[in-house]
């Protein structure tokens, strides 16, 4: 089976640390729903996380399903490797 | 030795089988005196939160045993 290439683990350390910031930010901003600078963060954060999420999926194939990624072609959302065989 | 650890001193017997742990330590972490977190707090970059485990410096709070040396670059 093929391979994934080194820059797709860069992306994708770079895709969960963007992640862990908006999880954080978020609980931070359910209880602070005026901090205006940390909603600014939050969406700034939140666009990083939509082309990093286009990186990936251009090369891996889709991240999420039910319509929150693209579908390659032939079906592959279920192919290898899955998330905890990366 | 971090500054959200404070110590206690158990009672131990002289008739105890093994030999008594003379200070146990507990750790305070930081959330505890912070109460309602101020906005616009110094942050971590997003690498080095994801190490760390928060995205806030002042949440930073390391568990090390007694034992183990705590590594380069971390605050007590």
């Amino acid at each position: 089976m093929k391979q994934l290439p080194k820059e797709f683990y860069d992306t994708m350390e770079q895709l969960q640390a963007v992640d862990f910031v908006l999880v954080d930010l978020t609980l931070y901003l359910d209880t602070h729903p005026d901090d205006y600078e940390a909603i600014n963060q939050f969406n700034q954060f939140a666009r990083e996380r939509k082309r990093l999420k286009k990186i990936i999926e251009g090369t891996y194939g889709p991240l999420m399903q039910f319509g929150n990624s693209y579908s390659g072609y032939p079906w592959n959302w279920d192919d290898a490797p899955w998330p905890w065989q990366l | 030795m971090s500054a959200y650890r404070r110590v206690y001193y158990p009672y131990y017997s002289p008739f105890d089988p093994c030999p008594p742990i003379k200070a146990k330590m507990y750790s305070v972490p930081p959330n505890l005196f912070l109460g309602y977190q101020p906005p616009n707090l110094p942050q971590f970059t997003p690498m080095q939160a994801l190490r760390t485990g928060t995205l806030w410096k002042v949440f930073y709070d390391p568990w090390y045993s007694p034992y183990e040396t705590p590594r380069e670059g971390d605050p007590t």
